[in-house]
């Protein structure tokens, strides 16, 4: 999504001429705030969350966190691409993450998991590119987009897998994967981490990581100095497409079930957590490691508050919530810098 | 007299052929209405009682539409609002939570101002992408529905009044259409012959000319952000009293097809293009082919399938992105022939 015609509404004032020392402590708290903030936010929640909750500090627990964050975060740490270019999110991964699981146990069952698999990835590569082809070559509005590719998604689903359950075997190799822990590591967060530092590496080591970021924060730029912006784009969308699909397996072999609908909510969730690691959703600037912490945060936070007893209401309130407090503190810093 | 001659416009010469092609290039309802003559040539060849049973296409139309209007106003300035799905059910809610009917539904509607204004607070003074804020409001908002319904639909006290307000009104009108209406005439008198409705198109343009020509943007947005909740809100009122119940899951596939009925009907995400009267378009070709396919016993995930792959379709062919496409396809070419030769 290019929108250089576009301007901020709230860049629209008197340029401030004062710059003073208060001021500029004002800002850099912000910036501070709204990049290294995730640090401190997760050792105090977690500090919070072992002292004043019940049965948090727990082996059980801990093991249960990390089952539910690690389908997230692998969702999470692929989205952060498609964040980092500026184009706000991937609002598909719901129907990406539900297909990959169905299709994994559904197919598994009647054939074999290395056709499944294929079959998976070829669905993947599907969606990462009619996403990334609209927005990138027909520089259609990612939301949009998305949103439509959503319904598509899901509604092919359902009516492929006539909207029934399917359960794995209990004895079969997706079953093990999703039991089988280390200390209190499920072995889909030790995929995740594996996925993070991947994913970090391209990111920052390779020129597609850099093309990323170049076009997140400048778009016309990146396309002057001559490179093929359409399929960094493409790129960013295929990555996420891949990771929900990966995701999509985990969430399969964890509860060794699989239905159109087990996904939903994992767009805000993933969206929550890169936000609040301080990835930019004005694109640009971000980190995949960071998105890691902030799906620690995510879950800790939904967790302390089902152990609480705040109902469904009230964690989706806290995550909306969240979503829109770290979005200002970034947009309040940027401001901040500009003037 | 020659003279003049040489500078009269295109609607004066030409053939019938040439004269609609440049109507086509410079409305931007051109795509509503070419999708609504398919679609009702489709339903009258495939399905012809969504056409015959009109008054029943009409509500459908009116359901669709009324939550697309008020979206109208937010795009036109290059704003975009996810929340409203959430704003109606937040609305339902509270109407059926208030006991008394009438200041029910003033405290719905006033609900959705407070939104609106509380989303307009985050784009203009906060300056967040109103993707991304309206999109933490939607979800933010599920959640207050969630929690005032305690996760239950909330059923009318009046149940005489929701009865009667289903049932025809005016001929075959039921008040819904005759709102639906109401609404659509407002607005389109408002964003065309109204200054502050005009100024729209012109924030949504060029926002720094509109900024430097006076124009109060700020206070533009918010009355926009406003028309849009205050809308949505509505919406949720009418299906509270249609189906004498508030429930906290409503509008979720409202986004879609409101979403739809705005970009088939030629509103430009970017801003400043579009008109009232294409989201109209817009809405009552897809009105009618979600009539026509209920009718002809197609199940919802299809229908699904269909309106995401109209919106697909309607958002990629832009005019203005087709047009991009089609420039760097050329470049691209020239470039292959430039290298091999």
């Amino acid at each position: 999504m290019t929108n250089e015609a576009t301007i901020d509404p709230a860049t629209l004032t008197e340029p401030v001429e004062s710059d003073s020392g208060v001021e500029r402590q004002e800002f850099n708290l912000l910036r501070w705030f709204s990049e290294r903030g995730i640090f401190v936010f997760s050792a105090a929640l977690l500090l919070f969350a072992v002292i004043f909750v019940d049965g948090f500090a727990s082996v059980a627990n801990i093991t249960d966190v990390f089952n539910r964050a690690a389908p997230i975060g692998i969702v999470a740490v692929g989205m952060t691409f498609v964040v980092i270019s500026a184009n706000y999110l991937d609002l598909s991964v719901v129907a990406q993450v539900a297909t990959a699981a169905v299709v994994l146990i559904g197919v598994s069952n009647d054939h074999s998991i290395p056709l499944a698999m294929g079959l998976a990835s070829v669905i993947a590569l599907v969606y990462g590119m009619v996403n990334g082809i609209a927005v990138g070559v027909f520089k259609a509005n990612a939301v949009i987009v998305t949103l439509s590719t959503t319904f598509i998604g899901l509604g092919l689903l359902r009516w492929f897998s006539g909207g029934s359950i399917y359960f794995g075997p209990n004895d079969g190799i997706i079953r093990s994967f999703g039991t089988t822990e280390i200390g209190p590591f499920p072995l889909a967060m030790l995929l995740l981490i594996v996925m993070t530092v991947l994913l970090s590496l391209v990111l920052t080591r390779t020129n597609f990581g850099f093309l990323v970021r170049s076009y997140g924060s400048n778009p016309a730029a990146t396309r002057l100095a001559g490179i093929n912006t359409a399929w960094v784009v493409i790129g960013a969308f295929v990555i996420t497409a891949l990771s929900a699909m990966i995701a999509g397996f985990a969430l399969a072999a964890f509860s060794n079930t699989a239905v159109s609908a087990m996904a939903t909510g994992y767009d805000f969730e993933a969206l929550a957590a890169i936000i609040v690691g301080g990835t930019s959703v004005f694109g640009g600037r971000g980190s995949v490691m960071r998105t890691l912490l902030g799906v620690v945060f995510v879950s800790m936070l939904t967790n302390i508050l089902v152990l609480s007893g705040w109902g469904f209401g009230l964690q989706q309130m806290a995550i909306g919530f969240l979503i829109v407090a770290a979005v200002s503190v970034d947009a309040l810093a940027r401001k901040a810098t500009a003037s | 007299m020659t003279q003049t001659h040489a500078i009269v416009l295109g609607e004066d010469r030409g053939d019938f052929m040439s004269r609609l092609r440049t109507m086509a290039a410079r409305r931007p309802e051109s795509r509503a209405v070419a999708l609504l003559i398919v679609v009702t040539i489709a339903a009258w060849v495939a399905e012809p009682l969504a056409l015959t049973a009109w008054e029943v296409t009409l509500g459908r139309i009116a359901l669709i539409g009324l939550v697309a209007l008020g979206l109208t106003a937010v795009i036109l300035m290059g704003e975009l609002d996810l929340s409203v799905a959430s704003t109606l059910a937040v609305a339902g809610v509270v109407m059926a939570s208030v006991d008394n009917l009438a200041l029910g539904i003033l405290a719905a509607l006033a609900v959705g101002l407070v939104i609106g204004a509380a989303n307009a607070f985050f784009v203009v003074v906060v300056g967040i992408n109103s993707f991304i804020a309206t999109l933490g409001m939607l979800f933010f908002l599920r959640g207050v529905a969630f929690v005032i319904s305690d996760e239950e639909p909330v059923r009318l006290t009046n149940i005489e009044a929701g009865i009667s307000f289903g049932k025809s009104f005016i001929g075959p009108l039921t008040p819904r259409m005759l709102l639906f209406i109401l609404a659509f005439v407002v607005l389109q008198v408002f964003v065309t012959r109204v200054r502050v409705g005009r100024e729209f198109y012109a924030v949504g343009g060029n926002r720094q000319a509109a900024f430097d020509a006076g124009i109060p943007v700020k206070r533009r947005i918010f009355t926009g952000f406003m028309i849009s909740g205050f809308i949505a809100a509505g919406a949720g009122v009418i299906n509270t009293l249609e189906r004498t119940a508030a429930d906290p899951t409503a509008g979720s596939t409202v986004l879609l097809s409101s979403f739809a009925a705005a970009i088939i009907g030629g509103v430009l995400l970017t801003g400043g293009r579009g008109s009232v009267l294409g989201t109209l378009l817009g809405a009552t070709s897809l009105g009618i082919l979600q009539v026509a396919l209920t009718l002809s016993g197609v199940q919802i995930d299809v229908q699904n399938i269909v309106i995401g792959s109209v919106l697909f379709v309607a958002v990629i062919t832009d005019p203005n992105t087709l047009r991009a496409v089609l420039r760097s396809g050329q470049s691209f070419l020239r470039g292959r022939r430039a290298a091999t030769e």
